[in-house]
């Protein structure tokens, strides 16, 4: 071999050498399973501009304040920690923006209102902190004995813009208010304020909120046994389903066309669907000796979620409304899965459920994974939730604080609040358009 | 007409090719000597948008839990512990004198020991329903700083995972359209000490709020563990990069 040709292999072999080592490969580690923290949000105190106004900046700032501490992306700052003037502008040229980062607010909402004959009328305006700009501004106007809608009106708003999705707080839950022996229903706002009475006398149990979000099916023991019933406040029921030894456990479809319900005949209680007024009745399971209930629609309008004890225990199964027969089953963990109630995003299904320690706690299961997560845990019994129609919070009964009492929640189990409602014991709420 | 001298048979072939190949693999060593030199100089990661990114945990120190039982709600781990001034030099040991060994107990026929007695016991003492110390999902050889009910991948790169997460936050305003598809890179450069030399954003995800978020939790997880031996010279060198999702 030539000493050039040899030359030139030992300095091809040095250059690839060189090659590899100038490509060795910087490791890429991915990181995920952030912590989302609630964005800092400072609300100074609603201001009245006209001297009528004045009746109504507190049940409003109250109203507006709640719904803002419930959403779960908001932490709203204490007013006690604000540094800037009271007397400070409504626009941003007239606001010390450096004041409201002191006190580490991200963004700024100033409202005012106002009266205007029999009307209120509101004026709320939305600043970046960081960047001194007012990125919204919003005028609304209600009648003036409605404040609260003004505030849920404003609240929706607010949560529109920073997720670009519908708030939760223009909706309504109905419950059940126990009274002694008896149990009313009642349907009020989202956050259990401006309650109207339904139905009063009797044994009422298993609300759900009217597809029109003003009236409300249920189940009723006035006749003697437990038969379903529709009733808007004010008016009289109008018998839904009466057949059978027990009809409970009602439930609207997405579309507000179809109701599922619990029928108890013979042996067994299966799932039947039929129309919104109770007609053209059809069962959808047919298992003798077992029971089968509580069923909660899939958002597409195709499937139900049930409570069955084909397995010896009471456990969440999914039916195809197109193949009844083949129910999936959903829960394996645990031997008492109840009361499922479906996101209406489609991906979970929140239920209650009894751990090895005989407390009852809400957990939600994904549907395809089978992946369950617990949200509640040491804080008394927690059960029957119900997702709001955005998916986002949780509305559940609670014994925390030793009476049944009506709390919300985020779908992942923070940012637990009590529903600022009247004293008294409430549950099994229901929550709808 | 001069005679020509005679070639022979097992003599090599002239390679009229020869005379180019030495200069050319010069300059070309000398062109990616330069390159390299470059590259060393900016020290910046060479990133391969290819390779897949690996996942790193660190198990919890905990028990693991049946997976027939509902799930508990876990819970954070403890904060990192300060790291101990070095070791004063041990005294000169002085060996102490013997002592006899102490007698062996001898228990009485039917005497229990207080262990056994608890035991019995146990089933109807109140106190023994009082609140049982949480049941952390882990492992019996993981880590108190570790966050996942499983391990993955290296160890210090679990660490190190685990330590930038603990200070992992972002704004819960990001719409969820939005956050499937957040993606940012951070570049990374540790010592040998732990100490955080440099980093930077080296991929935006498009959105500020989360841009500002990893690169904070990666400035507030400094400084870190000492990289073991394996990895002082990769790290301090090539850096490392952390693609963080939502």
């Amino acid at each position: 071999m030539l000493p050039t040709t040899r030359l030139a292999r030992s300095l091809l072999l040095v250059l690839a050498t060189l090659a590899a080592r100038a490509h060795a490969q910087t490791q890429v580690l991915e990181i995920s399973g952030a912590n989302f923290r609630p964005l800092p949000l400072a609300i100074p105190a609603t201001q009245a501009l006209t001297e009528e106004a004045r009746a109504s900046v507190g049940v409003f700032d109250e109203a507006f304040v709640f719904d803002a501490s419930s959403a779960g992306i908001f932490q709203v700052l204490d007013r006690k920690s604000f540094l800037a003037d009271a007397r400070e502008g409504f626009t941003a040229p007239s606001i010390t923006f450096s004041r409201w980062a002191d006190v580490g607010a991200d963004a700024l909402v100033k409202v005012q209102l106002a009266v205007d004959g029999a009307s209120l009328r509101g004026e709320m305006r939305l600043f970046s902190v960081a960047s001194g700009k007012e990125d919204l501004r919003l005028v609304h106007v209600v009648p003036l004995t409605e404040p609260r809608r003004l505030a849920h009106f404003f609240a929706d708003a607010l949560y529109r813009f920073f997720t670009h999705e519908p708030g939760p707080f223009q909706t309504h839950i109905a419950f059940i208010h126990r009274v002694g022996k008896g149990r009313e229903i009642w349907l009020s706002g989202w956050d259990g304020r401006d309650a109207v009475v339904v139905a009063k006398e009797g044994l009422n149990v298993l609300p759900a909120v009217g597809p029109d979000g003003n009236s409300v099916a249920y189940t009723s023991y006035r006749s003697g046994k437990p038969d379903i019933y529709r009733q808007r406040p004010g008016a009289p029921p109008t018998l839904l389903v009466s057949a059978g030894q027990m009809a409970t456990g009602v439930a609207y479809s997405p579309d507000g066309k179809r109701i599922a319900y619990s029928l108890a005949q013979g042996d067994g209680t299966n799932i039947y669907v039929a129309n919104a007024d109770g007609s053209g009745a059809r069962a959808v399971t047919d298992t003798t000796y077992f029971i089968n209930s509580s069923p909660s629609w899939a958002p597409d309008g195709k499937r139900l979620a049930i409570v069955s004890t084909r397995a010896g225990s009471p456990q969440l199964y999914v039916l195809s409304l197109d193949n009844p027969t083949d129910a999936r089953r959903l829960t394996f963990q645990g031997n008492y899965n109840q009361t499922p109630s479906w996101s209406p995003r489609g991906d979970l299904i929140a239920f209650t459920a009894r751990d090895e320690r005989n407390a009852f706690d809400l957990f939600t299961i994904n549907v395809d994974t089978g992946k369950v997560t617990r949200l509640t845990q040491d804080q008394g019994n927690n059960a029957e939730p119900s997702f709001s129609p955005n998916g986002r919070l949780i509305v559940f009964t609670s014994t925390r604080n030793g009476i049944p009492q009506l709390f919300v929640m985020t779908a992942n189990g923070q940012n637990q609040h009590p529903l600022p409602m009247e004293r008294g014991e409430f549950d099994t709420a229901d929550w709808g358009p | 007409m001069s005679a020509s001298a005679p070639t022979s048979l097992l003599a090599a072939p002239p390679q009229p090719l020869g005379r180019f190949l030495v200069p050319s693999v010069l300059v070309h060593a000398v062109l990616l000597g330069l390159v390299l030199g470059y590259g060393a100089l900016t020290a910046r990661p060479m990133l391969d948008v290819d390779q897949k990114p690996i996942r790193a945990t660190l198990v919890r120190l905990g028990t693991p839990r049946d997976e027939k039982l509902l799930p508990r709600i876990e819970e954070l781990p403890p904060p990192p512990k300060e790291q101990a001034p070095p070791p004063a030099p041990a005294p000169a040991v002085v060996p102490s004198p013997p002592t006899a060994p102490e007698p062996a107990k001898t228990k009485a026929p039917g005497e229990k020991t207080g262990d056994e007695r608890q035991k019995l016991l146990g089933a109807f003492d109140k106190m023994s329903k009082a609140k049982r110390p949480p049941q952390t999902s882990g492992a019996l050889d993981g880590d108190p700083s570790g966050d996942s009910a499983e391990a993955e991948g290296e160890r210090y790169y679990g660490q190190l995972s685990a330590q930038v997460k603990r200070f992992y936050d972002v704004s819960e305003t990001i719409p969820d359209q939005d956050r499937v598809h957040l993606v940012a890179q951070v570049a990374l450069f540790i010592d040998p000490t732990g100490q955080l030399a440099r980093f930077r954003l080296a991929k935006s995800s498009g959105n500020d709020l989360f841009d500002s978020a990893v690169l904070a939790a990666v400035k507030r997880a400094a400084p870190f563990a000492p990289p073991p031996d394996h990895l002082r010279t990769p790290l301090q060198k090539y850096g490392i990069v952390l693609q963080f999702r939502p």
